[in-house]
């Protein structure tokens, strides 16, 4: 976005749109996988709206399709998978779906988690090892801490088509494109290995230190904590590896290789004996 | 054998169905037995585009719903005996039907013929979900227009998704003109949005609208046009065929315009 080379800091207003406002990503969970010694966890959102239970289980299943394929390279073959499914119910359909992705991407499905007896029961006549929790209710569950600690950063190898909306609660790092039309909000920093050509939004719990990085920057729109800025109107001709980071007027953005020199004054030189 | 091709694009009017009924034809010429799908319940229209409207007896829909049985409600074309079409149902909806009978519709089908190419509706609904049930690969069209190109673009993320994983790109109506004149999208900005390998471009031709309303396709006519050469080469390139891709520029290209499109930014889009 620096439009002519010789510049290092090229603003984008943001005066003429609104702020940006957003719980944090907390409130609407996506399919996740974690490692955790030595196995992988696979996450499912819990389940809210009873009544549209088909719509709720066909978007679940092409996130977990895209997570999928955006993390199998970065798992060793055959690790094994635990399913913590929690209230979500799962006919033994659903199960063998989940459990034929993973294989074909060389994962196994050993273990099923839930707080749903009727998926407990069809993971077990699947032979599937179970773990049934008590269920909780919504009322009894203590109150989340007011600034809880981020998530672990997620590293997808994928391109972002238009619809997709990536949600996570930490850091997201992103080898491929951002395409327009896709939408980053993230709870940390946003890193994208490619083009950013969609809706980029960093820090969304309120952290204006978060920064938004990418190979080349042509964002519809960025945001960090409240902040949004647009794209400037005309497209440079060169591209630069870019950062975008928040000042007292905005947020701006700056090459990368002036970024790095700029953010050292921060930490001090360390004095000599 | 056989391989069971959805043709989809995300956005209406883009040309779905007359690039299915091109392929098709010009399949059927390479020697090979084809089957065109109409998913489209509700709206057909690939019967017109074919000039077998009046030929069409039983539908998809009675093969279904065990009216009759599938040989009963094949139509065979009547230029090429190789091309056979499976009507949608007219008077049904897309809800009609679910993903799992067209897919069982499907690989019925693909017993008996070496291509199975099934015309997708627009949008991303049950008519698309239905479509795209029995496909293991996809042709997805789209003309080098903003709009279109993101329709697309979210459509090879739900194909992504629903594990058919072949995918082609065709890019029709491309004006090479105003190509030129940087005024349209070019070839290299749409694939640069969607990523996936391209098959075949097809120039913007009114010839086009003619062979419509006629009911016989472009690979039919006698002295083929541009248009209708080039869905004959995606064709040839389906049959694994290394074809060359048709120079489109050459007509408006000098060196100041090379010079030009170097100097220009590919990625205004």
């Amino acid at each position: 976005m620096t439009a002519d080379s010789s510049a290092a800091v090229s603003g984008s207003s943001s005066q003429d749109l609104p702020k940006a406002n957003h719980p944090g990503v907390e409130s609407q969970l996506q399919v996740n996988f974690k490692t955790e010694a030595g196995h992988l966890l696979l996450l499912l959102p819990p389940q809210t709206e009873v009544k549209n239970a088909a719509i709720s289980w066909s978007d679940t299943w092409q996130q977990f399709q895209q997570r999928l394929s955006a993390g199998k390279r970065f798992w060793q073959p055959q690790t094994s998978v635990y399913l913590l499914a929690g209230n979500r119910l799962l006919d033994g359909r659903q199960l063998q779906a989940i459990a034929d992705a993973l294989s074909e991407a060389q994962l196994q499905l050993k273990q099923v988690r839930t707080n749903r007896r009727q998926t407990a029961v069809a993971a077990a006549s699947a032979g599937y090892s179970v773990e049934q929790d008590a269920p909780v209710s919504p009322l009894s569950q203590p109150a989340a801490p007011l600034m809880p600690a981020l998530a672990e950063p997620v590293y997808l190898q994928t391109t972002v088509r238009s619809g997709v909306e990536i949600r996570h609660a930490g850091t997201v790092v992103i080898l491929g494109d951002l395409n327009p039309g896709s939408s980053v909000v993230a709870d940390g920093d946003i890193l994208v290995w490619g083009r950013l050509r969609g809706v980029a939004h960093a820090g969304a719990r309120g952290n204006t230190q978060c920064r938004i990085m990418a190979l080349q920057m042509q964002p519809t729109q960025l945001r960090i904590a409240d902040q949004v800025a647009r794209a400037p109107e005309t497209t440079p001709n060169q591209f630069y590896p870019e950062v975008a980071y928040v000042t007292s007027e905005g947020i701006w953005i700056s090459r990368a290789t002036d970024f790095s020199k700029m953010s050292l004054p921060l930490s001090k030189p360390q004095e000599l004996p | 054998m056989s391989r069971i091709i959805v043709v989809t694009s995300g956005k209406g009017g883009v040309g779905k169905t007359t690039s299915t009924a091109n392929l098709g034809m010009a399949l059927a010429r390479l020697g090979r037995q084809v089957v065109l799908v109409d998913a489209d319940f509700g709206l057909r229209n690939l019967d017109l585009l074919l000039g077998l409207e009046n030929r069409v007896v039983y539908t998809a829909m009675e093969v279904l719903s065990g009216e009759c049985r599938l040989e009963q409600a094949l139509v065979r074309d009547k230029r090429h005996s190789q091309l056979a079409l499976l009507p949608a149902a007219q008077n049904r909806n897309k809800d009609a039907v679910s993903p799992d009978q067209i897919k069982q519709l499907v690989q019925d089908l693909a017993q008996k013929f070496d291509y199975v190419l099934i015309d997708s509706p627009a949008g991303i609904e049950m008519g698309f979900q239905n479509a795209i049930a029995g496909a293991e690969e996809a042709l997805v069209v789209t003309t080098p227009e903003i709009s279109a190109v993101r329709d697309a673009d979210r459509v090879v993320g739900l194909l992504e998704a629903q594990r058919v994983k072949q995918m082609h790109l065709v890019i029709n109506r491309l004006r090479p003109a105003m190509v030129q004149a940087n005024d349209m999208m070019s070839v290299q900005d749409v694939q640069e949005i969607l990523s996936i390998p391209l098959i075949g471009v097809i120039p913007d031709d009114e010839r086009v609208i003619i062979s419509t309303n006629r009911g016989e396709p472009l690979v039919l006519s006698e002295k083929l046009t541009l248009a209708g050469l080039a869905f004959e080469n995606i064709a040839r390139r389906l049959e694994g065929e290394r074809v060359e891709f048709i120079d489109l520029n050459a007509a408006y290209d000098n060196i100041f315009s090379r010079i030009r499109r170097l100097f220009r930014s590919s990625s205004r889009y």
